[in-house]
């Protein structure tokens, strides 16, 4: 009893000790920073408001370091930092930085290394954070040499996500073997997701409930409708890096590319016939308004980003059907997740971002500090059931992010098992100019004013032309 | 003596240097960057001199082209509509009726919410699924309203968002007019036996028209470089159906980085409107000539 009294008084002393000895870096090493003002910028989403609401204030709290985080939409955000950085005025310590446009900024030479300032500068060198710790997304944000530009803040997969209390409704289940032939249950190919939407939306009209068969991210208007296709839903289809080949930056398939391709039209063909089941505000329809369509009920199922899927699943004051959410794979065409498995393919979209630090900051020493703060495996659990987003490995078997994931489905689960399957945005340092390119052809197809053939055509035709104007055509 | 003809000079000097930082300079520096091919995600994001070419490649490019059309068109209906109900409203605010100055304070009040919010407004007002105006018409008439959907909806719909925000500034600005109008033509004209249409027309609208050619030109540069308010309600979509110039000359710059084309095409937009004002000048004044001579 002795020893065991020992140890358990052992164990909880050493743990203060690092606990206290963690603080008293953060202290220290603040202290020539105290009264300091970092400003930074960030998507309006889950991830980033946990940032501005807690971690900030902790922070300010342990170093005297005052954080500003604006979190504004996503053009806003990106239209803020990009302008402050190429004009070097210095407004923003540190920025958000989406997966997708690090090459952009690397190219163009607007980040921070953080490798090497920390190893310029040891003091600043938190004790308790390795960049080791963080899960493979954190190489998206490395050079060539394994320098880290940008410290992770948000990684998540978009995820399929099914209502269980409908899939799993008696009623529905022998309705939708009477009319389709086959047992009703969560999509694994388009041919049952589509048969799932269309069954859905009659029998949610029947039962008098809001209701319909399947979400559709088709704003049109926004480029969140573009990034749907070609990063959830062509990949699904087989096809990769929004169709453009990757050897001589061409698009059409005349001139090697894929996207006007068979599999393309068919998956946008597949995609625009899902309006036809989805709620009316799809049309309307961002990431965000997808994940409040879900949370609201109004959807059977969807492609919904994993930011959203664990308050969807867990949050009953935000959402509708917690208790109620199921959480799976997106369905896919015959051979893609073959390829997927074999390092050959991807079968849907690896989301998430970093925070760097702009050039023209002037604090760049405090704001090495706060992504630091961040970084610190300590802070990881609570942040990812606030957000849904997970960027250390320890953090999946946290106690705390466990229970979370009985609740949401194993949600956390799929996206350590199966995360591997899924891939962030092609390494394009045009990424703005090509997906800019391809906007206004899909917000034809999906308002009826084009069919997904002549879309894809004229897309194709968009993106060639502008990759010789850019000077990337081989 | 020689002083004394300096001292305007010193007293507007602050506000000179200030034009000249604030207008000047940077309307110079768009000049400078529409001769050059500039764009920073480009293989090469050195600026490249090519003379008139970005120019030339902007008047055959058919979709600023179309989008300066749909600017034009969207300017002209809202100017339109703001006109007639404007002019009616101030006429009926400057009579004497009961709870004037109250009616005079709320009319006022879409004046003084920012562009960005009154497009949240609409948005959250006519969003399908959640909005009322589409749950209403859909109820009540059975009409179907989806702007992400209908070109004709999305255009009337940022059409009437833009009479909503400003018909009040068009009011405001004739009602000053109309209070500073002389009284003795109006007194002589009713001696004479003229009407209400009559005094209209040949004496309210010639008096006028100082103050109209000043609201035209208002309302018509305001509307032609429109951008806030569309964008947050439907970002330029169904297609690029409500892809004004503006928009359109933001996506080339903002997310495709054309800095040296988008700044052409601003020179370009800016052209036409200083014409469309001008015609609109000699009209009206010819107008104003006819009825003086």
């Amino acid at each position: 009893m002795k020893k065991l009294f020992l140890s358990v008084f052992a164990s909880v002393t050493a743990l203060t000790a690092v606990a206290g000895g963690h603080d008293a870096f953060w202290k220290s090493a603040g202290q020539p920073y105290k009264g300091v003002t970092l400003q930074g910028v960030t998507e309006n989403t889950p991830p980033g408001q946990f940032v501005s609401e807690v971690l900030a204030k902790d922070f300010e709290k342990l170093t005297g370091i005052k954080v500003r985080l604006e979190t504004t939409s996503w053009d806003q955000m990106y239209d803020k930092a990009i302008k402050d950085m190429e004009a070097n005025t210095g407004i923003y310590d540190f920025v958000y930085i989406e997966q997708d446009i690090i090459y952009s900024y690397l190219d163009r030479d607007f980040l921070v290394n953080i490798s090497e300032g920390l190893a310029a500068n040891p003091k600043l060198k938190a004790p308790n954070v390795d960049f080791a710790d963080f899960t493979t997304f954190i190489d998206y944000f490395k050079n060539g040499e394994g320098d880290v530009f940008g410290v992770p803040m948000e990684a998540f997969i978009k995820v399929y996500l099914y209502r269980k209390d409908l899939f799993e409704n008696t009623e529905a289940k022998a309705a939708f073997r009477a009319r389709y032939g086959y047992g009703l249950e969560p999509a694994k190919t388009f041919g049952q997701y589509r048969d799932n939407a269309e069954f859905f939306t009659k029998f949610c009209a029947d039962q008098g409930m809001d209701c319909w068969g399947t979400t559709v991210q088709g704003h049109t208007g926004h480029p969140a409708s573009t990034y749907e296709l070609l990063e959830t839903i062509f990949p699904s289809f087989g096809v990769y890096n929004w169709g453009i080949n990757m050897d001589n930056y061409q698009a059409s398939v005349e001139n090697g590319g894929q996207l006007n391709g068979g599999r393309a039209k068919a998956a946008l063909r597949f995609w625009t016939g899902l309006l036809d089941f989805a709620p009316p505000e799809a049309l309307q329809s961002t990431w965000s308004e997808v994940g409040a369509s879900f949370a609201a009920g109004r959807a059977a199922q969807g492609w919904v980003y994993g930011e959203n899927a664990a308050w969807i699943a867990t949050d009953a004051e935000r959402s509708r059907v917690v208790g109620n959410v199921g959480v799976s794979l997106p369905p896919t065409a015959e051979g893609v997740m073959m390829q997927a498995a074999s390092g050959n393919g991807y079968i849907g979209y690896f989301d998430g971002g970093a925070f760097g630090i702009p050039h023209s900051s002037k604090n760049k020493e405090a704001t090495m500090l706060w992504l630091q703060y961040l970084g610190q495996n300590e802070v990881q659990a609570d942040w990812a059931i606030a957000g849904g987003r997970i960027t250390h490995k320890a953090t999946y078997s946290d106690p705390k992010v466990v229970a979370v994931d009985a609740k949401a489905d194993a949600y956390f689960t799929l996206m350590r098992d199966t995360g591997y399957l899924f891939a962030g945005a092609p390494p394009y340092p045009f990424h703005g100019a090509g997906r800019a390119a391809i906007d206004p052809f899909i917000f034809k197809a999906l308002a009826g004013e084009l069919t997904p053939e002549e879309a894809l055509d004229q897309a194709a035709a968009a993106v060639d032309e502008l990759m010789k104007e850019l000077g990337y055509a081989k | 003596m020689v002083g004394s003809k300096r001292i305007p000079w010193y007293l507007l000097s602050p506000t000179i240097v200030i034009l000249l930082i604030v207008g000047l300079l940077p309307f110079i520096y768009v000049l400078i960057v529409s001769f050059y091919n500039w764009n920073p995600l480009g293989k090469s994001d050195e600026m490249t001199f090519i003379a008139g070419d970005n120019f030339r490649k902007l008047v055959f490019d058919e979709d600023f082209l179309l989008s300066v059309w749909r600017s034009i068109k969207y300017a002209f209906t809202t100017l339109f509509f703001e006109f007639i109900i404007g002019f009616l409203l101030a006429l009926s605010l400057r009579e004497s009726f009961p709870f004037r100055p109250f009616f005079r304070i709320v009319h006022t009040l879409p004046l003084v919410v920012a562009p960005i919010v009154v497009g949240s407004i609409f948005k959250l007002f006519t969003v399908s699924g959640f909005g009322p105006l589409p749950h209403f018409l859909k109820e009540w008439f059975g009409y179907s309203f989806n702007y992400g959907r209908d070109a004709e909806q999305a255009f009337w719909m940022i059409v009437f968002m833009d009479i909503w925000h400003w018909t009040p500034f068009v009011t405001l600005t004739l009602l000053a007019g109309l209070s500073a109008l002389p009284k003795d033509p109006y007194e002589s004209a009713k001696m004479d036996g003229a009407n209400g249409i009559q005094i209209f027309f040949h004496i309210t609208l010639p008096m006028m028209i100082p103050v109209l050619l000043v609201v035209v030109f208002i309302r018509l540069m305001d509307s032609l470089k429109a951008v806030d308010e569309i964008w947050m309600l439907t970002s330029g979509g169904p297609g690029v159906e409500t892809r004004l110039a503006g928009i359109h000359i933001w996506r080339s710059v903002f997310e495709s980085r054309f800095y040296g084309y988008g700044s052409a095409m601003s020179i370009f937009l800016l052209y036409i409107t200083i014409v469309i004002c001008w015609l609109l000048y000699v009209v009206m004044t010819s107008k104003q000539n006819e009825s003086n001579a």
